[in-house]
């Protein structure tokens, strides 16, 4: 099928077919073939309540906040409030590394929870909460921070998880966050990330000094450090004579969070994540914030010139000497992969950034996207997703397993990249598949470390020699 | 408050200490890496294994997001739910409206032959009837009268996954019964095979009633559905016991569970109403547990034990026999869920291994009587101790002040064996990061061929490891 | 086995009343389980005689798990072999109530209160179907009558109609049935003609007619029903009137509930010129 705004709306049409009408009038508002000029939405709807039934990818506010945003933090305990579902399942598994001594004085590794039991949601939690706060503080001394993280039953029977963390950051003298992140707030993950952004802002940033100051110091928000991204970043940062005061919250220290409005310019990755913040510290600090993106070399490059104007003419050069020394090694990644990679096609449905950040990494490869979607964004993602792409692709957004599905069969993609709930769906099908929360069990991408990483990935799962046996030879 | 100010000794060693043991064994309110999940979770597993069945939860669509997530991530298959998407006017008003809507699409769109209904926590507090609402869906025409839609309620903060497995099997059993019995029995025996996320064991129980030419109903078979053969073409609902299979059930000779903790209700109410001998053995790992099902088999159906599987039995017993010496005498630290757990200290007594801190995150304080009584009949068990309810940082300090030489466990256990240094076998869910283990058996004579493998190759491969060149030699 | 629910406002006489009509019942030979569906758990103590009993989410509480108790430790028995359980639950303000009377029950079911030999089981509800969890008592395969204790004083009445409209949801998708106005005098004048003509706007029936009588109080001082403090008393007959109308009954209705205005209309047209009064009446005893 060629790529035209008019097959890609018959596609869509014909896949909307099955849905029974009230539904498809909903979903048909969030599937459209791209206009790369539009300049808005296009009409298309985002953030806005799940149909139900329909198997939405979708997570929950307590997923952006306990699994994206405070999870991270390396020298804080995240307790997930309330039943053990919640914390058991986000347990180790978005793999955001941390550095330090796991359980000593690095907790990303570990579940805490207050395992709710029945008598808990009939008396309350509040007292129990308490001592939970002054045993995890005991027992882990070197924590820096204890993150309440609230479950759904907590916002029901009313605990004031406010107050305790209140009483308890006194008596305990150590930052105590509540998280009011239960997982039936807002429509999706996204409500957490601004829940948590927030619980940031109120209880944690500006409460620390940064003693020695300079001209050259930066934050760098919304990297998680999958896989080690943000290490790789911020090593580049740094050869470009920037100094990272803060991570957020990527291998985070949340004394670093507390000063990071001494920065002299925010540099922001997962803008969907993190933009809140960086909102906030430029109305209440002045601060300028700067979009960049660390996927493949020819954004890496446009990003460092981005980052490197906002100072002064020696982090310029350097930015262009980091560029000069590592631009000829990415060549020689690119001669490698991209003859067996070249105009191979690619559909992506993911969650913050990635939809449109990794773009620019595929067509350093030679290959090209053929569709795109988020699980949680909002318009002003999908304004700066347009211009990325080719017009017709088809745009998806909370893309159920239904449509996600009959794209795949309409479009056949070489490779599709997406989540574990997606990966073993296509796989079945015999179509190439790379997980892009995770990076798959590898990484990291962020970087040129990364994009060589991500380029063999790539290369490996499109040109596994497994993919030959699918048909038995006699089967016709 | 903190320990520093009491002694100097660095947290990382003070964590290790008795001290610190007493202190961590003392905490009444926090729970540190459980090993257990809620009960929504437990119930789309029950529901998975029966024909064209969609598991479907009524509460915050997050929840659903997780469990797929993490079935996915274990079996490295599709796992599909679907979820009624409540929010916060759901909670307010009661979710009535999203699950008729739910019922409506999820119908619609993924044509399952079965909807089995279950609830998260969200549903729970606010005291959602399910039973009046699928009633309402049914009669504003949401669903076909016909469709079966058996529901249970599995509140997440009481019992684990596996009373959430044992509600669901018992709805959706009690659902299909309805009605159906008849005077006369079969021949036919079912076969409950209770939470277990090993499919090679459903295989090899259907192999030990394959030998004995005995017909049988498992309830329910999800080795299909969880260890699909790849084809090219994605199959929502890979095999799966027939639904009129499952009504017939009733009609059976008898019922046996290879598991008791997992099916207390379900067996209770088989009892109650097939009006048939139900029996739930201890699962059978080991050979005194094998060998009891085996002679219930052929005592329920009145058939010989066939020659094959006295063959078996042979085979079993001569690797015991060979590998005695590298298991015998040797300490070891089991956690899992009850039955599990009890089945591989059955067998670590079986083969003179000395099974020492066994630790149970959803086992009451009947089980840990149990385990009493089995630990006191062998030699063997003189210095085992069951710890019910703790969790793995629990496991973790009596690891440090009480070294043994094997962690037998779930991934879980990886940071409290990397602590301790020392191997861990992993047995149960979640496996997350070896690949393959759960399709081999770990029941029947040929699973303890299998654990022979695992713990006493584990054993070797640490000498090797550490042996210097004086004692590096071919022959272990 | 037939299970009933006993609806009313709170402070209108309910577990009182039910406690009473249980011990009639009991006289008569039949088997009657009570189970207290109020955090207060005061549903049960005439029966048993004694303070309050331990309540199924205080044990619950002390064991850690519900997994963890037993059936004896819950169930009581009292006067004339009455099976009692209370749900017990926090105090208000905190915590979630409805969820106490789901676990309760649930817990009951489970383990096997429910016997077969059992003739009656009374559900004892507090005030109103706030939430779920209040109205668990009457969902499916449980209680299928309901009773609403009520007074001819306006809020209590209120109180009635706003119940009835409870019921009316889950009547329309189960089997659930309005069974009766239970009026427990408040001495308000034209009391019995007042009640008639809303328990004929509801659809159903007054289905007896309680008169005020201080043995009932004199009884409760000694944590007793009437029954058993003081069999002769005219009041007894009373009780045992109700159990043997709630015995015959065969009048089973989905309600009609009406709108305040309605209600309002009704009151004047009875004469009320001291409505204020009265709900000034009912305000001190809520």
């Amino acid at each position: 099928m060629e790529i035209t705004k008019e097959n890609t709306q018959k596609m869509i049409d014909e896949v909307l077919e099955a849905y029974p009408e009230k539904a498809r009038k909903k979903r048909a508002r969030h599937l459209i073939p791209n206009d790369p000029d539009a300049g808005s939405t296009c009409g298309l709807r985002s953030n806005i309540k799940c149909i139900p039934g329909v198997m939405t990818s979708r997570g929950c506010a307590y997923a952006g906040s306990k699994g994206v945003v405070w999870g991270p933090v390396r020298d804080v305990i995240n307790i997930s409030h309330g039943p053990v579902g919640c914390g058991q399942y986000s347990w180790g598994n978005r793999r955001n590394l941390t550095s330090g001594k796991i359980g000593v004085n690095n907790f990303g590794m570990f579940h805490f929870t207050s395992d709710f039991q029945e008598k808990d949601i009939v008396y309350g939690g509040d007292k129990n909460l308490e001592q939970l706060l002054r045993e995890t503080r005991e027992l882990f001394p070197d924590a820096k921070g204890l993150i309440i993280e609230s479950e759904c039953p907590i916002g029901l029977i009313g605990d004031d998880i406010e107050a305790v963390a209140r009483k308890m950051a006194e008596e305990l003298e150590i930052f105590v966050v509540p998280v009011r992140c239960e997982g039936f707030r807002g429509v999706s993950q996204s409500l957490g990330h601004h829940i948590a952004n927030d619980s940031v802002r109120d209880y944690v940033l500006g409460k620390r000094e940064l003693k020695e100051k300079t001209p050259y110091d930066v934050a760098i928000i919304g990297d998680y450090n999958i896989a080690g991204d943000l290490w790789a970043s911020k090593k580049l940062f740094e050869e470009m004579g920037l100094r990272v005061i803060a991570t957020w919250t990527g291998d985070a220290s949340i004394e670093d969070m507390a000063l990071t409005n001494h920065a002299k310019v925010i540099l922001i990755h997962c803008y969907r994540s993190m933009n809140y913040i960086a909102r906030h510290m430029e109305d209440k600090y002045g601060l300028p914030w700067v979009e960049y993106n660390f996927f493949g070399p020819t954004k890496i490059k446009n990003s460092i010139r981005e980052v490197a104007s906002f100072f002064d003419d020696s982090i310029k050069e350097k930015g262009e000497a980091v560029i000069a020394k590592y631009d000829p090694l990415m060549q020689k990644v690119i001669e490698k992969y991209r003859p067996g990679l070249e105009g191979k096609k690619v559909m992506i449905f993911v969650g913050g950034l990635r939809p449109r950040h990794v773009v620019g990494a595929y067509e350093d490869l030679g290959m090209e996207v053929i569709g795109t979607g988020y699980e949680f964004a909002h318009s002003d993602d999908y304004e700066r997703t347009f211009p990325e792409l080719k017009e017709g692709v088809i745009i998806f957004d909370d893309a159920t397993q239904y449509e996600l599905d009959e794209f795949v069969k309409k479009l056949k993609p070489d490779l599709v990249g997406s989540g574990i709930k997606e990966k073993y769906v296509y796989q079945k099908m015999g179509i190439p598949f790379r997980q892009l929360h995770s990076w798959d069990y590898s990484g990291p991408y962020h970087g040129y470390d990364g994009f060589s990483i991500f380029a063999r990935d790539m290369d490996m799962a499109i040109n596994s020699p497994t993919w030959g046996f699918v048909k038995a030879p006699w089967k016709k | 408050m903190n320990n520093q100010d009491k002694c100097p000794m660095p947290t990382e060693e003070w964590i290790n200490t008795e001290e610190y043991k007493e202190k961590n064994f003392a905490r009444k309110n926090l729970v540190v890496n459980p090993a257990k999940g809620c009960q929504p979770f437990g119930a789309i597993f029950a529901a998975c294994g029966f024909e064209g069945t969609m598991p479907f939860v009524h509460g915050s669509q997050g929840c659903v997001a997780y469990f797929r997530n993490n079935f996915s991530r274990h079996f490295r298959e599709p796992f599909s739910t679907t979820s009624t998407s409540m929010t916060e006017d759901a909670a307010v008003f009661g979710g009535q409206a999203n699950l008729i809507e739910g019922l409506k699409n999820t119908y619609t769109l993924y044509k399952p032959k079965m909807i089995a209904l279950s609830t998260s926590c969200i549903a729970e507090v606010i005291g959602d009837d399910l039973n009046a609402f699928i009633n309402n869906a049914r009669n504003k025409q949401a669903i076909p009268d016909e469709l079966p839609t058996p529901f249970a309620s599995t509140p997440s903060f009481v019992g684990s996954h596996i009373t959430g497995y044992d509600n669901m099997l018992k709805g959706i059993l009690s659902y299909l019964t309805k009605d159906k019995k008849t005077d006369k029995k079969t021949d036919k025996i079912n076969i409950i095979p209770g939470f277990d996320t090993h499919v090679g064991n459903l295989r090899e129980i259907k192999r030990i009633l394959n030998l004995f030419g005995v017909e049988y109903t498992i309830l329910a078979d999800n080795t299909e559905y969880l260890d699909s053969p790849l084809t090219g073409e994605f199959d929502m609902y890979p095999g799966g016991t027939p639904l009129e299979e499952t009504r017939e059930s009733i009609n059976n000779k008898a019922t046996i569970a290879l598991q008791r903790y997992s099916t207390k209700k379900t067996i209770t109410f088989i009892e109650k109403f097939f009006e048939h001998e139900a029996v739930a053995l201890p699962m059978p790992i080991g050979i005194g547990a094998t060998d009891k099902l085996v002679m219930e088999i052929s005592r329920i159906t009145g058939k010989e034990i066939p020659k094959e599987i006295e063959d078996d039995r042979g085979r079993a017993v001569d690797s015991m026999t060979d590998a005695h010496q590298y298991l015998h005498g040797k300490r070891y630290a089991v956690y899992g869920d009850p039955d599990i757990v009890i089945g591989v200290v059955s067998f670590l007594l079986e083969m003179g291994g000395e099974p020492v801190h066994i630790l149970c995150s959803n086992g009451t304080k009947k089980f840990a009587k149990e385990v009493e009584v089995i630990l006191e009949s062998s030699p063997y068990g003189k210095e085992g101790k069951v710890y019910p309810g703790k969790d793995l940082w629990h496991l973790r300090s009596l690891l440090m002040t009480d070294p043994v030489d094997m962690l037998i466990g779930t991934s879980y256990g990886k940071f409290a064996a990397r602590d301790a240094d020392i191997p861990l076998v992993r047995i149960g869910y979640p496996i997350v990061d070896r690949i393959n283990l759960h399709r081999y058996p770990t029941i029947g004579y040929q699973g303890i061929i299998n654990l022979i493998t695992w713990i006493a190759n584990a054993f070797l491969e640490k000498t090797d490891r550490l042996s210097d060149d004086e004692h590096f030699e071919l022959m272990r | 086995m037939r299970q009933i629910a006993i609806y009313g406002k709170g402070g209108i006489g309910k577990s009182t009343t039910s406690q009473n009509t249980v011990a009639a019942l009991a006289e008569m030979g039949k088997h009657v389980m009570i189970v207290g569906c109020d955090p207060k758990a005061d549903a049960t103590r005439l029966i048993l005689n004694a303070k309050a009993q331990a309540t199924v989410m205080d044990l619950a509480r002390e064991s850690g798990t519900v997994e963890d108790l037993e059936l004896d430790d819950v169930l009581m028995t009292g006067f004339k072999g009455i099976k009692c359980a209370e749900s017990g639950g926090p105090e208000p303000g905190v915590g979630c109530a409805g969820r106490g009377v789901i676990t309760a029950i649930n817990f009951l079911e489970e383990n096997g209160a429910y016997t077969p030999d059992l003739d009656f089981v009374f559900y004892d509800v507090l005030g109103d179907v706030v939430c779920g969890g209040f109205a668990m008592p009457i969902r499916e395969n449980k209680a299928q009558e309901i009773y609403i204790v009520t007074s001819g004083e306006m809020m209590a009445m209120y109180a009635a109609n706003n119940i009835a409209r409870g019921i009316l949801k889950y009547a329309t998708s189960g089997s659930v049935r309005l069974a009766g106005l239970i009026c427990n005098s408040r001495m308000v004048e034209k009391e019995i003609e007042l009640i008639e003509v809303l328990a004929k706007r509801l659809s159903t029936q007054l289905i007896h007619y309680i008169p005020r009588d201080n043995v009932v109080q004199r009884a409760e001082l000694k944590k007793q029903t009437v029954i058993q403090y003081y069999p002769d008393a005219h009041q007894a007959n009373e009780y045992r009137d109700l159990a043997k109308k709630i015995v015959e009954n065969k009048n089973f209705v989905v309600p009609t509930p009406i709108t305040v205005d309605e209600l309002e209309d009704l009151l004047m047209e009875y004469g009320f010129m001291e409505i204020d009064e009265s709900v000034e009446q009912a305000k001190v005893a809520v």
